[in-house]
């Protein structure tokens, strides 16, 4: 394969020349970096020691046709673990960027914007951990206007503007609203009453899982073992796609509980999103305190890099939590 | 040509609906000529027995504001629905609580007792409180009395349209009263007198784009540079999770945006819309920093809530804690007097 591929030294010298491409060489191949890559524990084929072998080869081709490349998210978990201290991620932008000019693209999906129902608000620019949203002015049904354009070679689909958008402008593939309502509800699960309805013996809660905080497939799988009446897991790309909305949704409904789980501080795939899902919870939270409600129904947890099996823990906490709230309702007003 | 029977009505509301009313100026003229006022306390001589001896689906339209604060205000909604063929939600009270419905927030008992006793323009210095039956030599005097929780029109009837805005706009209202007159009005359930779109698409400001911020200022606390983005420049501008109809009133003048137009299409709750909205435009790369940052929104609930607590997810949160009916009389029937 590599043999067979054509060798192009100048390939080399454009990724040097190109800005955060200028440390490609000074990778010792060692493969800290693919063992500490979240990406890779979702995608076997993804490793960055390679990416950068193959392109320090020059295999231009080989390189800019693959995948691979798009894949980084600049969580930079490899940059302080490299012992050459190069940041991984400026040297796989660099690559994109002579990509880009190739004329390749991502293969996505990445966030789509729906120009009849956008507003032009830029709330989805700011919310954006990457910069992938602008602005631009275009003609809808002959009427200027200024709206909201994803860039597809920047989105790392993290859902996070899908979130954001306050009108419902902004979709993405498998995280859209609808679809997130439809498997938080599937089988009936949010029309059945909760403990304090009444309705349950035990609570139910509801736990939104960002699906970098897991880090081994074996506490996936437990996790599922576990999903029952008492426990609904949904699987977001990240915490900061928790939707207010939904939480309070399923709070009126049977779930006696939200549980968000995100990244540890720092530790977040999509750079800042484990910061939008704190800071969301913590809003949450005051408000349901200023209502006299029982904020304890809403919380957010952390799940560490090293931390291993801390849902199940988490859980069986809110559910103590509940069980307390059930039995003595006047709790609920403190 | 028979002309059209209008009625205007007000439950809990501040009175600034009718004076949107009020504000069409010379249209109402254009107006007398082709509808019969049938009903309209704020402005005219009626009795509640004039409605009551009306035929049942008597009076075309009635414009019904204020929420439903008390039993009477119950009452009355559900006269008017028996004798309207089209109930419309008109402002934001009918429509989702606005600015009455904070009272939800620490309840009756606490609205009463701060809006009887503690208020700095109270003079009650033998702390009376109000009753709904006081005993005086000449008989018995009844007051109303107040639900457990402020519901807006459609929490208590059905209703057919929505005017959204605190008050609405008096253009927006000429616009529906002429879609009334001409028969032009679109299939029930619509939300009328409103723009396309959010307050934002109508704001003339300059937004950046990609500026957050790292601490969160009400409006007394500095002057906005008139030109720049409201959020931008840190005040909780709802204008982003708004919908367009007013015209970008309050941002003209320098102010935010406080989102009496109700949500966007499609979008059930504004507030959880507008803490989504906040939060991603807040600066911070430690958990300590966004703490600080959201800790400057004063008053969550209020704030991203002002005008839609009564509609909201929040308040069906707080009914089901209550564990009381929102109302003791449920159509409050027999306390008309």
């Amino acid at each position: 394969m590599t043999g067979a591929a054509r060798f192009d030294g100048g390939f080399v010298g454009e990724i040097l020349a190109e800005p955060g491409g200028e440390h490609l060489l000074t990778c010792w191949s060692c493969g800290t970096c693919a063992a500490t890559c979240l990406v890779r524990r979702f995608d076997p084929a993804f490793n960055p020691r390679l990416l950068l072998r193959r392109a320090g080869l020059g295999l231009r081709e080989q390189v800019l046709s693959s995948a691979e490349i798009w894949q980084c998210s600049a969580c930079d978990a490899c940059y302080p673990r490299c012992p050459q201290q190069i940041h991984i991620s400026d040297v796989i932008r660099a690559i994109r960027n002579i990509a880009i000019r190739e004329g390749y693209a991502p293969p996505g999906p990445h966030a789509e914007v729906d120009p009849q129902r956008c507003s032009g608000c830029a709330v989805c620019t700011r919310a954006c951990p990457y910069g992938a949203i602008d602005r631009v002015v275009t003609f809808i049904d002959d009427q200027e206007r200024t709206i909201a354009r994803v860039d597809p070679n920047l989105c790392q689909h993290c859902g996070i503007c899908v979130a954001a958008c306050p009108s419902g402008a902004m979709a993405l593939e498998t995280v859209n609203d609808r679809e997130l309502v439809t498997r938080m509800g599937a089988g009936g699960w949010l029309e059945r009453p909760g403990m304090l309805q009444g309705g349950a013996d035990a609570p139910r809660i509801l736990a939104f899982v960002c699906q970098w905080s897991i880090h081994a497939d074996s506490e996936w799988a437990a996790l599922d073992a576990l999903q029952s009446d008492g426990l609904r897991i949904v699987r977001l790309p990240c915490s900061g796609r928790v939707d207010p909305a939904m939480v309070l949704l399923a709070l009126t409904q049977g779930a006696d509980g939200v549980l968000v789980v995100g990244c540890a501080e720092g530790e977040c795939h999509y750079l800042r999103g484990t910061y939008l899902g704190r800071g969301k919870v913590l809003l949450l939270n005051e408000m349901m305190k200023q209502l006299g409600l029982a904020s304890e129904r809403i919380a957010f947890a952390q799940s560490g890099a090293l931390d291993r099996r801390v849902l199940p823990r988490l859980v069986d906490q809110m559910r103590a939590d509940l069980v307390r709230l059930a039995h003595e309702p006047a709790a609920a007003a403190v | 040509m028979d002309k059209i029977k209008l009625a205007v009505y007000w439950a809990s509301s501040c009175g600034g609906c009718d004076i949107a009313i009020v504000e069409l100026g010379e249209h109402l003229l254009e107006l007398a000529q082709v509808a019969d006022l049938v009903f309209w306390p704020a402005a005219m001589d009626f009795k509640y027995r004039d409605v009551e001896a009306m035929p049942d689906g008597n009076i075309d339209v009635t414009l019904f504001n204020g929420a439903i604060r008390t039993e009477h205000d119950a009452h009355i909604a559900a006269l008017l629905r028996r004798k309207s063929r089209c109930l419309v939600a008109f402002g934001s009270c009918a429509m989702e609580g606005c600015i009455p419905a904070l009272a939800n927030i620490q309840g009756k008992e606490r609205a009463l007792h701060r809006a009887a006793l503690e208020t700095p323009t109270t003079d009650n210095p033998t702390d009376v409180m109000p009753a709904s039956v006081i005993v005086i030599p000449e008989g018995e005097l009844q007051l109303p009395v107040l639900c457990n929780l402020l519901r807006p029109l459609e929490q208590v009837v059905p209703v057919d349209y929505t005017i959204p805005g605190c008050p609405p706009h008096h253009d927006q209202v000429w616009q529906v009263l002429q879609q009334v007159i001409h028969g032009e009005l679109p299939a029930p359930g619509a939300l009328l007198g409103v723009d396309p779109l959010t307050v934002c698409d109508q704001c003339p400001r300059t937004r950046e784009g990609k500026v957050r911020v790292d601490r969160f200022l009400r409006p007394h606390e500095f002057i906005a540079d008139p030109d720049r983005c409201l959020l931008e420049q840190g005040l909780v501008c709802a204008g982003p999770a708004t919908h367009a109809g007013c015209g970008a009133l309050c941002v003209n003048a320098n102010m935010p945006c406080r989102g009496c137009y109700g949500p966007p299409d499609g979008v059930a709750d504004q507030g959880a819309a507008m803490l989504d909205a906040i939060v991603a435009a807040m600066d911070g790369q430690s958990d300590a920093e966004i703490r600080r940052v959201l800790g400057t929104i004063v008053d969550p609930v209020g704030t991203f809530y002002r005008f839609s607590l009564g509609s909201s997810f929040l308040q069906q949160l707080v009914a089901s804690a209550m564990g009381a009916a929102p109302c003791a009389a449920p159509s409050g029937e027999e306390t008309h007097g």
